[in-house]
């Protein structure tokens, strides 16, 4: 009879346990958090939105399973610490992507940079070619005098790589070689003009 | 032993209320408020709220975290002890000021999105006015370096605005007006003498007087305005022949010095009657006349200009084309040149100015913008 009454008393604390006592896998979601910070912090926002975005909801549909478990009498963390450790892992990996992904976007910079330079020397070499001094035809002169412009624009870009801001330098330099280009499209318009006056 | 017997079956039966009853059908299901409030949370960070109300989006996270605590401490309760209506209360009110938040987003995405396309507008407006202004002139083009960064700009406002990227495009077009400023200071500068009323009715008498003279005397004078770039021939008073001209490479200046490019202004006579030369026939004028010398060396006496800076001289009318820019010169395609070089004689007079009119066409750009 004793023994009936100690085990009823256990039982009563064994529920108590299960019911309020269960605790909630802290260091999962510490570290889970800690894994997303680091992406932010390699520049996640710029090199890996989308992933970031994905990542943020599948640590929030994790806490959501840790709060729905903490509601229930015999909780089960075990769903949510894989939850917790897979966003962990994902976090991971996308900071591991990152590196490349702004190495890509340096290189696009670089390249549209090369682009832009090779657009701008074209149309200065053209102009170089056109007749100089007295008797320079007015549009020309008017061609010409863009250039200092452009050669301005052109050390923006390089300014935009230095600190780090790869897809706004590659948008500059695109910008650049379109007029650039342009440029080169009318001295060779007047050049034809010319030619064909004569 | 009766007594011991009824309290283990009172707690016997208080253990299977606790394991059967209590747990599955009489805690109560968390707030359906706090699903709703996770899901707004995510429509709200979607749609930019850090960028377009970040004041207001942080207070809201505030908020929707302190409810997330709430109904934390609450879910540490045993079922049947947690009551849930100061937990759902809360989330309402975040749910409301998520409401609120989220008009407020759309508001100033459009209005943000809005400012920035009329801003696009009117600074593009203006760039057009003063680039088409820049070509007109027809001369060597200070103003054309920031017209072309703007252009550029222009591009990359373009391509920002397509991302929906509004902050950096906004800071763009504060290049650009900072570039059109800088642009249209160039220009008045350049071209203050053609927005001066008195400057252009000097001009307008100089130009009147040389008619005159060819109307009293029957003699044939020229009148070149540089504005717009047109030259005309009068005889007895009337005009007989119009060409169009090129100037100096700054042809709109009042020539002062050698080597400045600038076409001189007022009253000449040809001098000399050139048959060939690399740019066909020429006419050449008395430049410098002792007004010029006048101007030249008050300037070098105010120290406008150096010492060793000379006045220059033969300034001609002569052939090359009129689409070309000479250092002073007025050119004229070569037909044409053949055609006045046989209806001038040597001494006709050449009154040079810069505009007659009074309304011309840098007033009607210019004090607009």
């Amino acid at each position: 009879m004793k023994n009936l009454m100690k085990i009823s008393v256990l039982g009563l604390l064994v529920v108590f346990l299960f019911t309020s006592c269960a605790k909630q896998p802290t260091q999962q979601i510490d570290e889970a958090k800690a894994a997303i910070d680091a992406v932010v912090k390699a520049g996640g926002d710029i090199y890996a939105k989308d992933e970031l975005k994905k990542l943020n909801d599948d640590y929030n549909a994790a806490m959501d399973e840790v709060n729905a478990q903490a509601k229930k009498l015999f909780k089960k963390y075990g769903k949510a610490k894989e939850m917790l450790a897979k966003v962990k892992a994902d976090a991971e990996s996308v900071a591991q992507l990152i590196p490349a992904r702004k190495e890509e976007a340096k290189n696009n910079a670089l390249t549209a940079l090369n682009e832009a330079k090779a657009a701008f020397e074209t149309a200065k070499a053209l102009l170089d070619k056109a007749p100089k001094g007295k008797g320079t035809k007015a549009d020309i002169e008017i061609l010409k005098s863009a250039l200092p412009g452009l050669e301005a624009q052109l050390a923006e870009v390089q300014a935009s790589i230095d600190r780090e801001d790869y897809f706004g330098a590659r948008d500059k330099a695109v910008s650049i070689k379109e007029k650039a280009n342009a440029i080169s499209e009318q001295v060779n318009a007047a050049i034809e003009k010319v030619k064909g006056r004569r | 032993m009766k007594l011991r017997r009824k309290v283990i079956a009172l707690v016997g039966i208080i253990e299977c209320s606790l394991i059967f009853f209590t747990p599955g059908c009489k805690t109560p299901p968390a707030p359906s408020e706090v699903e709703e409030a996770r899901l707004q949370e995510q429509v709200l960070w979607g749609a930019g709220g850090s960028i377009f109300a970040p004041e207001e989006f942080q207070k809201y996270e505030r908020n929707l975290a302190e409810a997330r605590k709430a109904l934390e401490r609450e879910e540490l309760k045993i079922g049947p002890f947690r009551n849930y209506a100061r937990v759902r209360e809360n989330f309402r009110q975040v749910i409301k000021e998520g409401e609120q938040l989220e008009a407020l987003i759309k508001t100033r995405k459009a209005s943000l999105s809005q400012e920035i396309e009329s801003r696009r507008e009117s600074l593009y407006d203006k760039y057009k006015i003063l680039n088409n202004l820049s070509l007109q002139l027809n001369q060597r083009g200070y103003s054309r370096p920031h017209l072309a960064q703007a252009d550029i700009l222009f591009k990359e406002v373009d391509r920002l605005l397509a991302g929906l990227r509004y902050e950096e495009a906004r800071g763009r077009l504060d290049e650009i007006a900072s570039l059109l400023k800088q642009a249209e200071n160039i220009l008045r500068e350049q071209l203050k003498r053609y927005m001066d009323q008195d400057q252009i009715r000097q001009w307008r008498q100089l130009a009147e007087r040389a008619i005159e003279k060819s109307k009293t005397s029957g003699q044939t004078v020229i009148v070149i305005s540089k504005l717009e770039r047109i030259l005309t021939v009068y005889q007895a008073g009337r005009p007989i022949r119009t060409y169009q001209v090129g100037l100096g490479f700054n042809g709109l200046n009042d020539k002062l010095h050698a080597g400045d490019d600038a076409t001189p202004e007022g009253e000449y006579k040809i001098i000399k009657k050139i048959g060939a030369s690399k740019y066909g026939k020429g006419l050449l004028i008395d430049y410098p006349n002792e007004e010029d010398i006048k101007k030249f060396n008050e300037a070098k006496k105010k120290g406008y200009i150096t010492s060793s800076t000379r006045i220059g001289g033969l300034i001609e009318i002569h052939g090359g084309g009129k689409d070309g820019l000479t250092r002073g010169c007025v050119a004229l395609d070569n037909k044409e040149m053949d055609e006045l070089f046989k209806m001038i004689p040597v001494g006709t007079p050449v009154t040079i100015v810069g505009t007659t009119d009074p309304s011309n066409k840098i007033i009607e750009i210019l004090k607009p913008v």
